[in-house]
Order: structure tokens, then C-alpha cells, then sequence
């Protein structure tokens, strides 16, 4: 040590904006709740659709989901990252206007959310709806972010990071890659677009993102937070470091494979589906990994859990976590999904993570904040009692109700009698049967929302007592850096070690792409093993890699990378991964399709070229409309290859059928049947009924009244810069398809209205309800013999 | 590499923060590398080896089982196009019946893309396209092209598995003779 690094200074840490995020996380878990609250109530009473397109359930079920995961815990997430990572490192965050930026351009993102979504202007993929100009500020605000926290760490006071901050970083460098890749799209105008990946690829990319927003912003953050505030308020050191290291590491590289079990017995390549199950599988130690070191490190704190309110939060915060990642590999198992998938489960399964891990985390952490950034005592300890109390019923409230009410549903649907049919061939039945549980979950949800708002009265009221304060800090400047560099770092063994493993597959997959996942497990065992007995020793390589944020962020990069391009690659870049032709059967062919496993593509004569036609440009108005309203919230579209959905929907699903689909609408959740194949089901009356008031054509139904469709207009004139951008896409319309877009959208709306009209019913040709019915119409129309020449351009 | 003794803090905290280096428990470990042994398992069963049978074989199997449910029940009533679409289904009656194929019918229809007799992988029929009329047409054969009235050689069993086996052939589209008959284009 020389003699001269021992300057100090004194220091003020940026606590404003801390204060300012919780206030926003505080104000928009508000909204996020009582959205929540009034769609349950929608699914008891569906009058409370008011029939009003923008109260409807599908329009405001994205609502919920955006102000859940980004308003409230994306807020939350950044008070715990900010006042953390300032602490952690001894050092202001470096600059005002960036973090400032950062709250103003979120806070805008959620207002332009709250706005759009409920007017439909929405792209209809789970928790990615938001239209592509706010996908571009929240990339913005992101790296905003990014460049403030990684300037933090430039200037830090503090050698080593410590295991919240790497939660920290592979949330920051993972969420834009996630969020960039799902959101390409090519805009038609300021408020509509397409995705650049269509049908099986859309899904995938989709669901890569989808469950890796689940890993990386509802889980990695909250584990930093975690790592920070337990041992912090238990006042007991953290368990185990080495876990630290080995469960961070297996967490973010494993993490990234597991997306495609959202897609099990989809048309999704087989191979992708076991990669998916056997990751979510491996994902379980990982992630109570996590779990252990938040609850062993209460060990010895256990009696202050008596006593403090802040404890409780933690303890069951982190018991959901283990919940939750115990119940995620669970249902990943291909036989559990095919039962709970598509069911109420599901939705409990999500509820268990944001409202016990994420939600109650964040209350832990507001309880212990609020009164330290405002220089005084919790306004009442008691309230903050009741509202654990009350938050934890209505929590079990929930999940239990939707446990038992998605078993039922996968029971219900799957049943047959002793002939071989079906036992309740009536959807609506199956809904029925679980009405009781949907009052128990709106009463589950009441609850937390009650105790919620009992936290948001107890932190204002501490906030008003007290007043503002801004931590400080004497830090020494840290001495010059003279550990290994940063290639000598990256030349570590469990580098190099990966590294070889990487390659290694590679080479593997470049014979067949989809045998390498096997190489990686294997892989991963040495990795781990090489960072547990070597690298995560006391002063060992992972101690040194730590004094290094650079090089730190690049391995994180490379763990988070391999999952996603291993997968995505072969899907979406290899053309014969997934079929756009019908593949020809080579035995055991029948008409319900069952189908040979060595299946082959047809070669081709002209005849045999059998695709998917493209949308007429009704049907493409009619499917925008579709995907305006949502109604992937409670449809699918998704036929999966048993034999009970076979009899009830027809038949299976096949990748070649959603080669023109964009966004995919394969949707996850069937509150209403599968409609995949609903196209000729019924007549154009019956659709014309049915959307004006679903009670006309099927009792019981809880589905909102969409009549406001019969007197909207159908935005025809926009089809020609649509089916343009389609187009610009791969599919194949020409020049006069286009020209002539709206006069073949009106003739072929006029066929509609005419038929309508023998039956004594005027629908005008020009309404929404038109182009909708000739979307539904459509849906389900497998492939059919298309002219060569436009099949090849 | 160390001996981590319990509860032994290192050497530094953070913020105020100490961590110990406490052993990662055995069971985690277990479970850790138990669950990596299980997907390898798991992948060499489903994915390299094809033991296991993937979503769309299981549904074959399903399918099939129904099949065969439904026609014993079916046993003893009259022949009709479903008896004819539930043989179809069925796989083993399908390799049965392109044992026959291969004996009685593949000298003039080769693999279906026909060679003396027409192509029976396009959409085009000449003597209609329904189960039953197949069934008909091996049964009474056509004596004026040269086809055999097979009813009189085979027991009806076998001649209900061809006309199932024909079923799967449709819309194969094999090059082949040329389209004859009647277009008949496919359900759905």
C-alpha cells in the first residue's frame, strides 16, 4: 500500500430519485391492482365491460400485465438498483441527468402504455404489446440506464462488486437484447406495425422473450435487491458466498434456454420443446439457490421475525420465490403441461411470483427504505402487520383458487366417456363449473390490492412526519489497480473452460443444430464444477474477476447469449427447421391427420405445392381487429396434437399454417375455446349474433359484447401501405393485390353482408364486424394448392 | 481450493455487509447435477436415440387406440366409409396392408403413382374418391382395364385394409401417370 491513497472525502449519495421511484412504484402497483381487480370482476360479471371497447377484458388484460411487471415492480426494481448500487460501490450515481432521464422517459413509457393499450393500439404479444415508438424510448431510457450504472462502477470507491451488483448487470445487459430481438418490426404507420418473424418463429422469438422478461426483470433485479436488503435488515452476514457465485452463474446461462416451454406440443420443432422442458428442469437448483442463501441467511435473525414486519415481508417473499421455481420446472414437464397449460393454473403460477416474490419483496423493501429516506420511525408498525397479514391471505386466496380451478379446466377438457367422446363437449360448461373460484380469486385479489393501499397510506404518512435525507458516506479513494489485466482475467480457466465448451458445441451443431443442447449439459457440469472447486475459493479467480466490472459484463454477455442464439438460430435462420409446405405421410395417414414420425417434404411437382394463401385484404383487416381487441387473452389458436382437443376443435395444429401470421396469435390462455379452427364452423348469422352478444349463441357466456364493431368502420383505405409492408415482408402479394386491395376487400365484404341480409339482417358492408367475420371465417383454412410463380417470389 | 469451515466470514464487507463461505449443501449439489444428468438422459431417449415418443407419435398411438376401440365395438354392423377411415388409423393394419399392396397391387399401381393402373396419389378418381367406393372398386375390380376383381381372391378383411391403405395415399401426389378422372379436391 503506498502511503499516499489514504485521501478521504465525504460524499452524498443520490437518494432523490430513490424517493421518487418508490413514489411511482407505489402509485402505479395501485393502478396495476385495481386493473387487475375490476378484469376478475369482468370474469365474474362480464356486464362490467360495460360494452365499451376500452374497458373490455382484452384490452385491459395487457394493461394489467404492462403496469404489473414494468410500472410497479419495473419501478421498484429501479429504487432497490439505485440506492443499492450507490452503497455497494461508495460512490453518487454519476450523473443527475441521466437518472433523472431514466425516471422521466419510464414514467412517460407507462403513461403512453396506460394510454395506447386500452385504445388497442397494441402489437398483441404477451407483456410486449406496447406500440413500436414506445419500444423505441423504452430502449432508450434503458441505455440511459445502462450508461449511468456502469459509469457508477467506473468511478466507484469500492474494488470488488458485490453479488447484488452482478444481478444488476446481467439484468442491464439482458434486457435490451431481449427486448430489441422480440420488437423488430416494420412499422405501416405511427401507430401500427408487423413483426419481421411470422407464425412458428414469431412464437418462439416471442416466447424466448417472454419468459426470459420473467428471468431477467422480475427475477435478477429482485435477486440483487434480495442480496442487498436481507442482510442489511436481518443484520446477519450472507450464507454462502461461493453459492453466491455458483448459482449466479448457473442461473443467467441456464435461464436463457428455458422459453420454449411456454410452447409444448405447439407446432414449435420437437427439438426445441426438450430443450425447453430439460433447461426449465435444470433451472431448479439455480434458482433456489437463490432461495437458500435469502433464507439461511436469516439464521439467527429468526426472533426479530416476531417483532419486524420488514422480516415477515422477506421470508414469504422469498418462500414464493421457492414456490414459484419449484411450480415453473414443474409444470415444465411435458405431461404436467399438457394438463395445466392453457388453464387457470398458469395464471396462478404467475400470481405466486409477482404478488408473493415480487410484491412482497417490494414492500419488505419500501418498509425498510421509507423511514431511513425520510429520517424517521414507520409511521404505524401495526398497519404494516395488517397488511402482511391481509397481503398473504389474499395471496393463497388466489393461487389456491386457481390451483384447483385449472386442474379442473385440464380435467374437464381432457375427458372422455367410455365411447371415446368427449364428456363435456360444451365449452361454456367447463367455464361454468368454476365460477365459485373466480369470486374466490376476485376476493384474493380485493385483499392484496386492500393491503397494498394500507402500504401506500403508512409510507405517505412516514414520508409527511419526516423529512428528506440523502445518505453520506467518508470513502477513501481506492489505490491503482495492480491485479491480473483484463486478458489475463479472461484467460481464467472457467473462461476458457466455457469457451471450449461453446466451440465444442458449435462444431456438434454445425452437423446437426439440434443434438448440441446435449454437448452444452454436459459442458455446464464441468463449467460449474471448474468455478466451485477452483474459481469461487477465497482469493480465487471469480474474487479477482469481480475488481474487473468490464470484463465481469462480457462473460455475463457470452452466458446469456449462448442459450438464446442455440435456439433461435436454427428456427429462425435454417428454412427447413420448420416446414411452410404440408409434409407428405409416409404411412398411417388418415383424415384426422394422424401423422407418420419420418415424415418428408413433398418434392416438387406443380402440382404439389401446397401452401398457406396469404390473407385476402378483408381477412387481413378483419385479422388486425382481432389483434386489436386482444382476444389472445382468452383464445387460442393453437390446436395441440391430442386427441380430446382433436375431437373438440379439430384437427392439430401445424407450423405450415402460420407462415403469414404476424404477430403470431397462438395466444396462452383459453378462457374462451381455441378458435384455430373455428373457420366454416359456423354461419356468417351465427358469428353476426355471437359478436354482438356471445349470450345469444352460447349461454353463459362471459365474453364482452363487441356491437360497437357494427358501427365502427373498417380502416380499408389503409390496406394498400399494409399489405406493402407484408410484402417488404415475404409475402406473396403483388402489385395488383395491392392496387386493388380495397375493391377486393369490398367485394368480398359485400358476399358477407348479402348472405347476412337473406337472413334478414343489415350489417353494413363497410363495418368492422364484417371484416372480423371474414377473418373468422378464414381461420383454420389450411394450405391449399397456390401458383407457383407466386409462391416462389 | 479450501476446507471452508461453518460460519467462517471473509475478510471484507460491503456497505456493512458480510458474507460467509459457508459449503454449498449437499442435496442442492445433488439436485444440481442429478437434474443436468436427468435432461442428458432425457435428450439421448427423446431427441438422439428416439426411444421415447415424441408429441405427434403419442398421438398416432392415441388416435389409433381409439380406432381400434371403436371398430370392435363396430363389430359385426354393416362396412361403412368410417369403419374404412378407422383401419386408416390404425398402424399395424396399415403395414398389413402394404404387405398385401406390395403382393397383390404394386405390379400395376407401383407405389401408388400408378404404372398399368392410374395414380391414386392425385386428387383425381375415376371411380369415386369415397371410402366406400374404393372399397367397391378392389372388390368388383374393373374387368375392362384389366383389374382384378379382388373379392373373389381375398377375404373381405384384407380388402377393407387396401381400401385404407388407398386412404392413405391420397394427396401424396407422387409423380407419376397422369391425372384420369375427376378432380376431387380435399376437405379442409
Amino acid at each position: 500500500m503506498e502511503a499516499q491513497s489514504v485521501e478521504t472525502r465525504k460524499i452524498v449519495y443520490d437518494d432523490a430519485i430513490v424517493r421518487a421511484f418508490i413514489a411511482a412504484s407505489v402509485i402505479f402497483g395501485v393502478v396495476a391492482l385495481l386493473v387487475g381487480v375490476l378484469i376478475a370482476s369482468q370474469l365474474v360479471f362480464w356486464e362490467l365491460n360495460f360494452g365499451l371497447s376500452w374497458l373490455s377484458f382484452g384490452r385491459l388484460r395487457p394493461l394489467h400485465t404492462n403496469a404489473a411487471i414494468f410500472a410497479f415492480v419495473g419501478n421498484m426494481m429501479f429504487a432497490g438498483i439505485y440506492y443499492s448500487t450507490q452503497r455497494l460501490v461508495k460512490a453518487r450515481m454519476a450523473s443527475n441527468f441521466l437518472s433523472w432521464f431514466n425516471f422521466w422517459g419510464w414514467q412517460l413509457v407507462i403513461v403512453g402504455a396506460a394510454i395506447t393499450l386500452p385504445l388497442g393500439l397494441t402489437q398483441s404479444k404477451e407483456y410486449a404489446e406496447l406500440i413500436w415508438p414506445l419500444d423505441i424510448l423504452v430502449v432508450v431510457t434503458w441505455v440511459v440506464f445502462a450508461v449511468n450504472f456502469f459509469w457508477t462502477l467506473a468511478v466507484r470507491n469500492e474494488r470488488n462488486l458485490y453479488v447484488s451488483l452482478w444481478f444488476y448487470i446481467a439484468t442491464i445487459v439482458t434486457i435490451p437484447i431481449l427486448y430489441i430481438v422480440n420488437n423488430l418490426q416494420l412499422p405501416t404507420s405511427l401507430l401500427h406495425s408487423y413483426p419481421i418473424y411470422a407464425g412458428v418463429q414469431d412464437a418462439l422469438v416471442q416466447w424466448w422473450y417472454g419468459h426470459n422478461a420473467v428471468g431477467f426483470f422480475l427475477t435478477t433485479p429482485i435477486l440483487g435487491i434480495m442480496y442487498y436488503f436481507i442482510p442489511k435488515a436481518a443484520g446477519r452476514p450472507v450464507y454462502s458466498y461461493r453459492l453466491s457465485v455458483v448459482h449466479f452463474w448457473s442461473l443467467v446461462f441456464l435461464y436463457i434456454w428455458a422459453g420454449p416451454h411456454h410452447l409444448l406440443y405447439t407446432a414449435l420443432p420437437d427439438w426445441a420443446q426438450t430443450t425447453g422442458m430439460v433447461f426449465s428442469i435444470i433451472l431448479l437448483a439455480p434458482s433456489w439457490g437463490g432461495m437458500l442463501n435469502g433464507l439461511l441467511t436469516l439464521r439467527g435473525a429468526w426472533d426479530k421475525l416476531r417483532t419486524d414486519p420488514v422480516l415477515k415481508f422477506m421470508v414469504v417473499s422469498v418462500t414464493f420465490y421457492g414456490m414459484s421455481t419449484f411450480e415453473g420446472p414443474l409444470l415444465s414437464i411435458k405431461s404436467v403441461n399438457s394438463l395445466a397449460h392453457y388453464t387457470d393454473w398458469i395464471i396462478g403460477h404467475v400470481h405466486g411470483g409477482t404478488l408473493g416474490w415480487n410484491g412482497f419483496m417490494a414492500a419488505a423493501m419500501f418498509y425498510w427504505l421509507v423511514p431511513r429516506l425520510y429520517k424517521t420511525k414507520l409511521w404505524s408498525v401495526r398497519w404494516a402487520e395488517a397488511h402482511f397479514w391481509i397481503g398473504t391471505m389474499g395471496m393463497l386466496f388466489y393461487v389456491v383458487a386457481m390451483w384447483i380451478s385449472g386442474i379442473n379446466q385440464g380435467l374437464y377438457w381432457r375427458a372422455l366417456d367410455t365411447e371415446g367422446f368427449l364428456k363435456y363437449p360444451d365449452f361454456v360448461e367447463t367455464l361454468l363449473s368454476q365460477r365459485f373460484l373466480y369470486h374466490m380469486r376476485l376476493l384474493g385479489g380485493t385483499a392484496y390490492l386492500t393491503g397494498f393501499l394500507m402500504m401506500g397510506v403508512n409510507l405517505l404518512l412516514t414520508a409527511q412526519a419526516g423529512q428528506k435525507v440523502n445518505g453520506q458516506a467518508t470513502v477513501k479513494r481506492l489505490p491503482r489497480y495492480t491485479g491480473p489485466g483484463f486478458w489475463e482475467l479472461v484467460r481464467g480457466a472457467p473462461a476458457v473452460l466455457s469457451a471450449l465448451v461453446v466451440v465444442a458445441a458449435i462444431l456438434f451443431g454445425l452437423a446437426d443444430p439440434t443434438q448440441s443442447p446435449i454437448l452444452l449439459g454436459i459442458g455446464t457440469v464441468i463449467v460449474i464444477a471448474a468455478i466451485l472447486y477452483g474459481g469461487a475459493a477465497k482469493k480465487g479467480w471469480h474474487h479477482l474477476l469481480e475488481a474487473r466490472p468490464l470484463a465481469f459484463t462480457i462473460l455475463t454477455l457470452f452466458a446469456i447469449l449462448i442459450g438464446g442464439l442455440a435456439e433461435l438460430i436454427p428456427t429462425v435462420v435454417i428454412r427447413k427447421e420448420v416446414p411452410i409446405e404440408p409434409v407428405v405421410q409416409t404411412a398411417g395417414t388418415d383424415s384426422l391427420g394422424a401423422q407418420a414420425a419420418e415424415a418428408v417434404t413433398a418434392e416438387a411437382t406443380p402440382e404439389s405445392k401446397w401452401r398457406q394463401k396469404p390473407y385476402s385484404p378483408l381477412e387481413l383487416e378483419g385479422r388486425d381487429i382481432y389483434v386489436r381487441e386482444g382476444c389472445y387473452s382468452c383464445h387460442s389458436q393453437m390446436i395441440r396434437p391430442f386427441r380430446h382437443e382433436t375431437l373438440r376443435y379439430g384437427d392439430y395444429s401445424r407450423a405450415e399454417e402460420y407462415i403469414y401470421d404476424r404477430p403470431f396469435q397462438w395466444g396462452s390462455k383459453r378462457t374462451g375455446p381455441d378458435l384455430h379452427r373455428v373457420g366454416g364452423k359456423y354461419p356468417n348469422l351465427w358469428h353476426y349474433l355471437h359478436m354482438r352478444d356471445p349470450r345469444n349463441t352460447s349461454e353463459g357466456s362471459i365474453m364482452p359484447s363487441y356491437k360497437f364493431m357494427t358501427d365502427a368502420v373498417a380502416k380499408i383505405d389503409n390496406l394498400p401501405a399494409k399489405m406493402e409492408a407484408l410484402r417488404r415482408l415475404g409475402v406473396p402479394y403483388d402489385e395488383s393485390d395491392i392496387r386493388n386491395s380495397v375493391q377486393t376487400a369490398r367485394s368480398q365484404a359485400a358476399l358477407i353482408v348479402t348472405d347476412l341480409a337473406s337472413q334478414d339482417i343489415t350489417l353494413s358492408a363497410d363495418s368492422e364486424l364484417t371484416a372480423l367475420i371474414a377473418y373468422l371465417q378464414r381461420l383454420g383454412r389450411g394450405p391449399q394448392p397456390t401458383a407457383l410463380e407466386k409462391v416462389e417470389r | 481450493m479450501s476446507d471452508p469451515q461453518k460460519d467462517q466470514v471473509l475478510g471484507h464487507d460491503y456497505d456493512g455487509i458480510q458474507e460467509y463461505d459457508n459449503r454449498l449443501p449437499n442435496w442442492w449439489l445433488w439436485l444440481l447435477y442429478g437434474s443436468i444428468v436427468f435432461a442428458i438422459g432425457y435428450w439421448l431417449w427423446f431427441q438422439t436415440y428416439s426411444i421415447g415418443r415424441l408429441p405427434l407419435e403419442l398421438y398416432e398411438a392415441e388416435v389409433a387406440a381409439a380406432a381400434e376401440a371403436a371398430l370392435e365395438r363396430m363389430a359385426g354392423q354393416e362396412v361403412t366409409d368410417e369403419t374404412i377411415i378407422l383401419i386408416s388409423q390404425i398402424p399395424a393394419s396399415i403395414e398389413a396392408a402394404k404387405g398385401l399392396w406390395d403382393t397383390h397391387c404394386s405390379e400395376c399401381h407401383v407405389q401408388g403413382e400408378g404404372k398399368i393402373g392410374p395414380n391414386l396419389t392425385d386428387n383425381y378418381w375415376i371411380h369415386g374418391s369415397k371410402p366406400l367406393d374404393i372399397l367397391k372398386t378392389i372388390t368388383d375390380g374393373v374387368p375392362d382395364k384389366g383389374m382384378v376383381a379382388w373379392g373373389e381372391q381375398l377375404p373381405p378383411g384384407k380388402i377393407q385394409k387396401l381400401a385404407a391403405y388407398v386412404l392413405t395415399l391420397k394427396g401424396k401426389n407422387l409423380p407419376g401417370r397422369a391425372p384420369e378422372g375427376d378432380l376431387v379436391e380435399p376437405e379442409g
